[in-house]
């Protein structure tokens, strides 16, 4: 944000005026507080302000306090109103992926769902499965949150959560389940629990409205539209996230014990997997070369170094640089890279509708004009064996600073 | 590899191509057929529910199997009887579906409702058998993005295969055109599904356009004139350091650095 | 003790050798039958010896001529040679006519040794180097021997120890000459190569004396109604007779190998390797004693079959490794070179497509591309859908709404590529002023079949054949013109068997015309200096090698032509599913023939097909440009001259004529 103080004429407004609810958020730093007996209290010397001519002045318009202070502080500490609950009439159960530990954006999508299916009347309640490290359960949507802990449920393990959601249906008879049909979690869990509860889910549900909802179905060229049923499996963006609200977490808690049924598969954990070796078009992070890599020694090195999966243009393979299962482009593998870093590649038409999805793309070249550094979200102009070489230092740098902190 | 063949029974299904909807082979079946040849070699035994005149099937016999069993349906049917009711008694070690159908419904519900019915285990996404030692099958599960979970598994087991599971060999035509569908009669039940829903042309879903958040009119205003960001951020003239430094800031700030 | 020795000694041999004669035959009947004339080609046979195949040779002044003598005079020796000392027949007269026949053998031989002194690489070696001594030892004895026939000597000169030597002499030169051309040596291909041309299975490759067309390029579909027809070649026994007869025929000469685009990129193929394999399998053993250039890569002596079992066998080694079968452009460089009028083209496809349609084993990208040939019906997977948007401003005249049109312009599925579709743009805006009576089947059309019919996929081939023909059957037109030769080829020369007949022009040969005709207003090329490259469908598969020249004369361009052109025309690499199945090599085609267009010097190379465009245009810059004929001829077009202009378009009665 720039440094360049301007007047924000609204926010003066708001300061002016006590009625309005972001009023207190706008007031000077320390001006009234709370105190230990509940009563507001003033501090009068914090009201005034020094003037441009060194007189104390106390400014009843506004102007000083809402234009004054940092805008940034102001929006960040503004309160959203909060949504209160008491006695919901009925439940909608929202069981998040939490991938990392964390809300998704798929997640939150099927939140701003759950609380529109809510409404004023029921409560959003999220399921959440072991450890978790999310701190915006509350403007994500969530009125009670149902946090399920123990060596049971940590991990992959399906058959123990549907015992644990069989219970919650049991406990709250939910009028909606509602689970994101994404391959981190999902999609498995929320048929398993179909199955299992006897229950005809919608999947791929894209819309939800007025008791009806319409989802995918076959490959993707038809829509299943259907009444709403109690087990919804919702795509990404099915509904916008919650925005306007805050809501309680209140914690709930499952009655009774679960019952340890006996596990029938065994997870042996995570398997290493060598991004060299991942399929290119599931890699999350490319490292491309093209016909401007002059190293490919360093090249390897680097896509070692930084664990990308390794990729190539045409002419790379062609010139025998690369296998020629490595070739990105519209004749070899379209990719779907969050990341691609993309080496010495000019950017063919071919190569360019290769990685159309990918997200971020970040060109190294020599040469400015080229259609790649035009395509990049960055491009660093330069040797790409210097660059390479100290990409490779900065990030060895990195990763040897992270053991010792966890040393 | 070497164990035992197992008993492998594949599910396929007539898929529907994602550009043009032409019958084929649907793309994961396929997969599943493939890892069944892997594990089962010509023992491979394959069932679908539905027409038998259906030409697509072939398609699967074009990867190099002799025959396949076909329990006659209509096309309204719930097929999950009649499936149960033939697996039950098919003495199957491994029962292998797509994730997906490419026509109808599409649900994917169709392996959890096998499995809950056969009271079999089922394993989701599967990519590869490692082993089967005394009854218990040792699989990697295909997670996102190339990753692999390690799983054990009693046997008989139901398992899904998905995109993540290694290619579909090839169909060739003449093995396709000799094989045979051995056509069995079986009770039908009506799918209810259809009387109460429709299906559609798909309708494309709008792009969510970037909602806008913002909590005071300079912040709209902000998001508002803020430069569409055609093209991004062209740096020349650093240091080799200064660039890579600009790179791996980037890195860190998607989160790909493990 | 000559004269008794001699008949015995010849006749003998010629029993031995109708004995081989049989074993060979019953070799070759091993094949599969093949509906081909018997008699009436053995009548023919001379008139193709004499003509066609002499028109080839002939390209090697040098081996034209020895072998003229060679053979010549083998032929006649050997024929009097039966009658004087076989028969006894001691004429005087016969003796001179002998004695001069084995001369003019001797002087062919010697030049044959000359050749043989510092043979270049694509000539085999072994029993090869031997040849020439035999001819010489033939020659040399049976000159000597016929001395005293001829009154020159008399009868017992030189006594018993030169009589022996004599007979040693001539025992060696019938025993490489007479048993040698049915057992299998190097004299086998004057007996198989004269049966090979008389019963030929492309009949219509040669001319005849009233004058054929002396080319037949389209591959002989499979008959796919009859279950029980096998689908393609997986052993040799499957081949037709005719064809392992033609394999016979093979004098190991190189000239494929030398020409072959995919032997210079060092991918493992070699004609004549695969030639002599094939004749392995007919007999069974291995091919250690092969006596040329390997396989690019792939060592001697490993591979081995017999007539039964599979050529290419994917687990073992089998006789032949698949990848040698997927390195073929099908550019025919080696059928054009072939003094004996091998097929090599078809035998590939054939085997290709017992891999395809039986094994389901076209590698890399072959899969893929042939399933969405069945989805879609283009290579590239693109919903059918879009195959006129390039043209969605320029306002292209649909067949269905037409229902008839003078020219039928093929679009091909170089529509779905941004790079062709500047070619297709330049084409139409030429049409449009040259005030073309067009139309385009727009969602109609389909690819013409022609990658799936490499790949050896014939059923997707006739698939898309039969709905190609179903809905040009629906339409009056006079003429396809296409900027494509591979569908120019397909629709020209494979169409024809599945019932679709039509008059087929490449966009060169039609540009020829119109500006013949004067309907072109064009001013001259400006620029750099050009060279042509011939596509190989247009060229050798269809003899067009003018028109694309005068095309460009007409526009001011002199061709600087390259070592390789016209029917030496090097291939691109991007035909017959190469760039599909992508066989590495030790460099690529595309490269090597940029090599050749920039030995010329020239700026800009003009082509006239989306395949070497796309190929070529991906060969590393810097490069000479690459043009289509048409974008060179839109360049230089001079719109309309006025007068035209302002009454098409300020009287609406001249619209509503159309």
């Amino acid at each position: 944000m720039s440094d360049i103080i301007r007047r924000d004429p609204r926010s003066e407004w708001i300061a002016r005026n006590r009625l309005h609810p972001l009023h207190a958020s706008l007031q000077a730093l320390g001006a009234s507080w709370v105190g230990p007996s509940g009563l507001i209290r003033k501090n009068p010397h914090a009201v005034a302000f020094v003037g441009p001519n060194g007189l104390k002045r106390i400014d009843r318009s506004g102007a000083q306090q809402g234009g004054g202070g940092k805008r940034a502080s102001i929006s960040a500490a503004a309160q959203l109103p909060l949504h209160i609950i008491e006695q919901p009439s009925f439940h909608i159960v929202v069981v998040p992926d939490m991938v990392g530990g964390r809300l998704s954006s798929h997640d939150k999508d099927l939140l701003g769902l759950a609380s529109m299916l809510a409404g004023s009347e029921g409560a959003v309640v999220a399921v959440v499965f072991g450890e978790h490290k999310e701190s915006a359960f509350d403007t994500a949507g969530v009125d009670r949150l149902l946090h399920i802990q123990g060596e049971a449920f940590v991990g992959y393990t399906p058959e123990q959560r549907i015992m644990a959601l069989r219970a919650v249906d049991d406990q709250l008879a939910p009028r909606h389940w509602l689970f994101p049909d994404s391959r981190t979690g999902g999609g498995e869990l929320g048929r398993r629990l179909a199955a299992k509860l006897g229950e005809r889910p919608a999947t791929r549900v894209w819309q939800v409205a007025d008791g009806q909802c319409i989802g995918r179905a076959g490959a993707g060229q038809q829509d299943l539209a259907r009444r709403a049923p109690r087990l919804i499996l919702a795509a990404a963006e099915c509904a916008d996230p919650v925005g306007e609200t805050r809501h309680e977490v209140r914690a709930i808690e499952l009655e009774g014990t679960l019952a340890h049924s006996l596990t029938r598969i065994d997870n042996l954990g995570a398997v290493a997997v060598d991004p060299a070796l991942t399929p290119m078009a599931e890699a999350e992070f490319i490292l491309s070369g093209g016909n401007g890599v002059r190293d490919w020694e360093l090249f390897h090195q680097a896509a070692e170094v930084l664990g990308a999966t390794e990729g190539a243009s045409r002419v790379a393979v062609d010139d025998g640089f690369m296998p020629r299962d490595r070739q990105v482009g519209a004749t070899g593998t379209w990719v779907t890279a969050r990341v691609y870093l993309a080496v010495g590649i000019s950017g063919a038409v071919q190569h360019l509708q290769g990685i159309a999805t990918c997200d971020k793309v970040v060109a190294i070249n020599k040469d400015p004009g080229c259609d790649m550094v035009k395509r990049a979200d960055l491009a660093v102009i330069g040797d790409s064996t210097a660059i390479l070489q100290a990409l490779i230092e900065r990030v060895s740098e990195y990763r040897q600073g992270d053991l010792r902190d966890v040393a | 590899m070497s164990h035992d063949p197992l008993n492998v029974i594949t599910l396929v299904s007539v898929g529907a191509h994602p550009v043009t909807g032409r019958a084929r082979r649907a793309e994961q079946d396929a997969r599943a057929v493939d890892l069944g040849l892997s594990l089962a070699g010509k023992e491979l035994h394959l069932l679908h529910a539905g027409d038998p005149q259906a030409e697509a099937l072939r398609a699967y016999l074009g990867m190099g199997l002799a025959e396949m069993t076909v329990l006659q349906q209509p096309p309204q049917a719930d097929v999950l009887p009649a499936l149960g009711n033939y697996l039950r008694h098919a003495g199957a070690q491994l029962v292998l579906t797509g994730s997906q159908a490419e026509t109808g419904e599409g649900s994917g519900m169709l392996p959890y409702l096998l499995a809950e019915q056969l009271d079999w285990p089922l394993i989701v996404g599967l990519a590869e058998v490692e082993s089967v030692t005394g009854g218990v099958a040792q699989v990697l599960q295909a997670l996102p993005r190339g990753q692999r979970r390690r799983l054990q598994v009693r046997l008989p087991f139901v398992a899904s295969v998905d995109n993540a599971a290694p290619e579909a060999r090839q169909s060739a035509f003449g093995p396709a055109r000799r094989g045979q569908l051995q056509q069995q009669e079986v009770a039908v039940v009506e799918d209810a599904l259809l009387e109460e829903a429709q299906l559609q042309p798909a309708r494309p879903r709008p792009k969510r356009l970037k909602v806008i958040k913002a909590k005071t009119g300079a912040e709209r205003m902000k998001a508002a004139t803020a430069k569409a960001s055609a093209g991004g951020q062209v740096l020349t003239d650093m240091t080799p350091e200064q660039g890579a430094e600009a790179i791996f800031a980037l890195l860190r700030g998607e989160d790909v650095l493990r | 003790m000559l004269d008794t020795l001699l008949p015995i000694l010849i006749f003998c041999a010629l029993a031995v050798m109708m004995l081989g004669a049989w074993r060979r035959v019953s070799l070759w009947r091993q094949g599969r039958p093949s509906p081909v004339p018997l008699m009436r080609g053995l009548a023919a046979m001379p008139r193709r010896y004499l003509v066609d195949l002499h028109q080839v040779v002939e390209r090697d002044r040098y081996m034209s001529r020895t072998h003229v003598a060679t053979a010549g005079g083998f032929v006649l020796a050997a024929l009097l040679a039966i009658i004087v000392h076989g028969f006894g027949l001691h004429h005087r007269l016969l003796g001179f006519a002998l004695l001069g026949a084995t001369v003019l053998m001797f002087i062919g031989a010697l030049f044959v040794a000359r050749r043989r002194r510092n043979p270049p690489a694509r000539l085999s070696k072994g029993p090869w180097n031997r040849l020439p001594k035999s001819l010489l030892m033939f020659s040399v004895s049976f000159f000597v021997v016929t001395l005293p026939v001829a009154g020159v000597l008399p009868a017992d000169a030189g006594g018993w120890v030169l009589a022996l030597l004599l007979a040693v002499g001539v025992a060696w030169g019938v025993a490489e000459m007479f048993l040698g051309m049915t057992w299998g040596g190097p004299m086998k291909h004057a007996f198989a190569g004269a049966l090979h041309l008389a019963w030929h299975r492309r009949a219509e490759r040669f001319s005849t004396r009233v004058g054929g067309s002396g080319r037949s390029t389209g591959l002989k579909a499979l008959n796919l109604d009859d279950p029980e027809a096998p689908l393609g070649v997986e052993k040799p026994t499957d081949f037709t007779w005719n064809q392992l007869l033609g394999f016979d025929a093979c004098v190991q000469c190189g000239k494929c190998e030398a020409a072959c685009p995919a032997f210079a990129a060092g991918q493992p193929l070699n004609p004549k390797k695969l030639i002599q394999d094939m004749v392995i399998g007919l007999a069974g053993g291995n091919d250690a004693s092969f006596a040329g250039s390997p396989y690019p890569g792939v060592p001697l002596g490993e591979h081995s079959g017999g007539p039964h079992q599979p050529i290419v066998n994917q687990q073992g080694k089998g006789l032949v490794g698949a990848d040698t079968l997927w390195s073929c452009t099908t550019c025919r460089a080696c059928v054009e070179e072939c003094p004996m009028m091998i097929e090599h083209v078809d035998a590939i496809v054939d085997m290709r497509r017992h891999l395809t349609l039986e094994q389901g084993a076209t590698p890399n990208k072959g899969a893929d591309v042939l399933d969405n040939l069945i989805a879609t019906d283009n290579p590239g997977g693109f919903n059918p859908g879009g195959r006129l948007n390039w043209a969605a401003d320029l306002n292209l005249p649909l067949m269905s709404e037409k229902r008839q049109a003078d020219v039928l312009f093929w679009v091909g599925d170089g529509a779905f590529d941004m790079r062709n579709q500047r070619t297709l743009r330049a084409f139409v805006k030429v049409l449009k002023a040259a005030e073309v009576d067009f139309a385009v089947l727009g969602l109609e059309e389909r690819d013409s079949g022609d990658v799936a019919r490499r790949l050896g996929d014939e059923a997707t081939f006739q698939s898309l054949a039969k709905r190609n023909i179903a809905s040009l059957a629906q339409y009056r037109f006079n003429k396809i013109v296409t900027c494509d030769p591979h569908s120019f080829h397909v629709l020209k020369n494979e169409y024809g068997a599945l019932g679709g007949n039509y008059q087929v022009l490449h966009h060169s040969t039609y540009m020829g015309e119109l500006i013949a005709g004067g309907q072109l207003n064009l001013s001259q090329h400006k620029g750099g200096s050009v060279t042509y490259h011939d596509p190989c469908y247009l060229g050798r598969y269809n003899g067009e090698y003018e028109a694309p020249r005068n095309v460009l004369k007409a526009i001011g361009i002199e061709v600087k032509e390259m070592e390789r052109s016209g029917f030496r025309s090097r291939c691109c690499g991007g035909g017959g599913g190469a760039p599909i199945t992508d066989i590495p090599g030790k460099q690529r085609i595309p490269d090597m023939r940029m090599e050749d267009i920039k030995e010329t010097g020239a700026e800009l190379v003009a082509v006239g097909c989306p395949q070497c465009t796309a190929m070529f245009e991906g060969v590393v810059e810097p490069r000479p440009h690459v043009k289509d004929i048409a974008e060179l001829v839109a360049d230089v077009l001079i719109e309309a001259p006025a007068p035209v202009r302002k009454t098409s378009a300020a009287s609406p009665d001249v619209l509503e004529v159309h």
